[in-house]
């Protein structure tokens, strides 16, 4: 199983960055947007919304790196929010509850203003 | 400096080579030496010598010319003076220039001048005289005075040859001395050449010799699966480079053998959770269990477990996060608490909130567990379960109204979170009462994301389409057409486990809690 990688795209937007993964997120993938999320708490970036609208196809593994940065993030003072508009995506995170207790809009300016910590 | 083996080679024949060269150019110059004091010998010494004894022995002939001239007066006697005089100035020529040292030359000097002082005499005192019938008087000045310078010349020819005898045997001593030398200079040149090849034929392969020797004991080490040689070779030649080959070989044998050994836990591993996953179902009155699991890797996240106690079905179907080794060992954490919990006989709420408590602590904060934990009533058909963030199961059922078309729908239910991730995920439970025939089919997301090439994915839609199509087929083959399906969509290539529990329940509970059988088969069939 070759590790692959995805290319992301990082935004500073003034109070927090924005992380724009371009292309799959699944288990070969997620080590590349795990990395960003670990640069930019090395960094002592506080807010990242990650804008999920390069991103064709998730799976529980790129679903579980995004719970694992809100964790981390949120551990180091900070919040992880999600621009997203695509519905399978929007789908996984109803059926596995993770949009709950997590802000998750259609544009990365929505999500910005709903960050919860 | 980097010198290939060919390189080394041909420097070693060009050493060679040249030591031969040496000892050409030593050889010759120690015979042109040779050939100079033969030189001296032959073109100078012995020349003069013989010169010198020519002249002496010319002026004693003139001498005895003349004095038979006085004599006989025969003219025969004068011719003969006459050549003589010739001869020896032949002689004195030819001597001329041969005598190096100033001493020599002063006394051919002084030879030369007593012999002429005698000729001056014999011309122009002896032989007149006589011509003029003065014999006697001629006769005595040639006794007196002719006879004094010719004892001249023999003194001074005789001091020369005796200097010229000398220095013949000084160059025979000299030459003597220079063969003894040359001989032990070219014994000591061939000696030196013969110890200097020696050497490097020695010194040069041998190190060839103990670097390969290395190599051959670095493979043996490798044979015997060994693979932290040292195999640093620095010769600049091939021999080093066959050495870093070497070295990358042992790197790559040793990932190789770090993935045997991985392989080998991962059949392990795979082992344990067949064990845990693949026991045999337990016998359920009333209802039929078709297990479909087809995993992408040796181990995978999905899993799903069965128990019947009284009449009461317990089935369980989930999916952890990730792939591999993590999501194995995830799905062996949530199993072995579920089954824990279970045997200590907490109810379903009590089962799941342990779980997800063992989940929250066993893992990391990017991995969660999804599953569905249902109970089935045999008695009744009362499917109860706690959906916690899975894919909603699929209902078929098996009254097809007055259309005649098969009715199915996912069951949504109340949703509750994911584990592992929420300490309060939620455990609301969703209810549905199943009629005989009815089959409700519980699956993981690796169905639903079977990916085609074009990027789309299965999804609910194509999933349920397939379901109604295929509902004809019965339970027994609904998931394998189901997999086919999938794996056709997605080109062969499905990265996910794609697990399947179809329940189909077959009976209604009659008076007293028993089951009435029915095969689902007949059902089937009834109602085609």
């Amino acid at each position: 199983m070759a590790q692959q990688k995805v290319e992301i795209d990082i935004t500073n937007a003034g109070e927090y960055q924005v992380l724009t993964p371009n292309g799959d997120l699944d288990v070969y993938t997620v080590g590349s947007l795990r990395d960003a999320i670990g640069t930019m708490i090395d960094q002592e970036t506080a807010r990242v919304v990650v804008d999920l609208d390069q991103v064709p196809f998730m799976d529980s593994s790129g679903l579980g790196a995004l719970m694992g940065g809100v964790r981390r993030l949120r551990e180091a003072g900070g919040d992880l929010a999600i621009a997203c508009t695509r519905e399978q995506h929007l789908k996984l995170f109803a059926i596995t509850g993770f949009g709950e207790g997590v802000s998750i809009a259609p544009t990365v300016e929505e999500a910005a203003k709903d960050f919860r910590h | 400096m980097r010198l290939s083996l060919r390189w080394k080679i041909v420097g070693g024949f060009g050493l060679l080579l040249a030591l031969i060269a040496v000892l050409g150019w030593v050889t010759l110059s120690l015979f042109g030496s040779l050939r100079s004091v033969q030189r001296k010998v032959f073109d100078e010494a012995i020349p003069a010598l013989v010169a010198v004894d020519e002249i002496v022995l010319g002026y004693t002939a003139q001498s005895a010319a003349v004095r038979g001239a006085l004599v006989s007066s025969n003219q025969t006697h004068l011719a003969t003076y006459g050549r003589e005089v010739e001869q020896t100035d032949f002689w004195e020529e030819q001597a001329s220039g041969l005598f190096e040292l100033a001493e020599e030359q002063a006394i051919f000097d002084r030879l030369v001048e007593a012999g002429h002082d005698f000729q001056d005499l014999v011309d122009t005192e002896v032989i007149p005289r006589a011509t003029s019938g003065k014999r006697t008087q001629a006769f005595s000045i040639l006794s007196s005075q002719g006879d004094v310078l010719i004892g001249q010349v023999e003194v001074q020819g005789e001091l020369l040859q005796r200097s010229q005898q000398d220095r013949v045997m000084q160059s025979e001593a000299e030459a003597q001395s220079r063969t003894r030398s040359a001989i032990l200079i070219l014994l000591l040149v061939v000696i030196g050449a013969l110890a200097l090849g020696t050497f490097l034929a020695w010194v040069l392969p041998r190190r060839l010799a103990v670097n390969i020797s290395k190599l051959v004991e670095v493979t043996r080490a490798i044979g015997r699966g060994d693979f932290d040689q040292d195999v640093q070779i620095r010769s600049g030649d091939e021999v080093e480079e066959l050495a870093t080959r070497f070295g990358e070989m042992q790197a790559g044998l040793k990932r190789l053998q770090q993935l045997a050994l991985q392989d080998r836990e991962l059949e392990i591993a795979a082992s344990i959770q067949q064990n845990l996953l693949q026991r045999t179902l337990p016998a359920t009155p009333g209802v039929r269990i078709l297990p479909l699991q087809r995993q992408a890797n040796l181990v995978g996240g999905d899993w799903y477990d069965v128990e019947v106690a009284d009449d009461k079905l317990t089935l369980v179907i989930g999916d952890a996060s990730g792939k591999g080794i993590g999501a194995a060992l995830m799905s062996t954490v949530a199993l072995s608490f579920l089954r824990a919990e279970r045997a200590l006989g907490s109810d379903m709420r009590r089962i799941v909130e342990r779980t997800n408590e063992a989940l929250l602590d066993a893992t990391d904060p990017g991995s969660f567990t999804t599953l569905i934990y249902t109970t089935l009533d045999l008695n009744n058909g009362e499917a109860r379960w706690l959906n916690m963030g899975h894919p909603a199961p699929f209902l078929l059922r098996a009254n097809r109204g007055n259309s005649g078309v098969p009715r199915g729908a996912y069951v949504e239910g109340p949703r509750n979170r994911a584990l592992g991730w929420f300490q309060e995920p939620g455990y609301a439970e969703a209810v549905t009462i199943l009629e005989p025939g009815d089959c409700l089919l519980f699956f993981t997301d690796g169905w639903l994301e079977g990916k085609a090439t074009n990027g789309e994915v299965f999804g609910e839609q194509r999933f349920a389409e397939a379901v109604m199509r295929l509902a004809p087929v019965g339970a027994s083959e609904i998931g394998e057409r189901l997999v086919e399906e999938v794996e056709q969509f997605a080109a062969g290539k499905l990265d996910d486990d794609l697990t399947m529990l179809v329940i189909e329940y077959l009976g209604t509970a009659i008076p007293g809690g028993s089951v009435q059988v029915q095969t689902g088969e007949q059902e089937w069939h009834s109602r085609r």
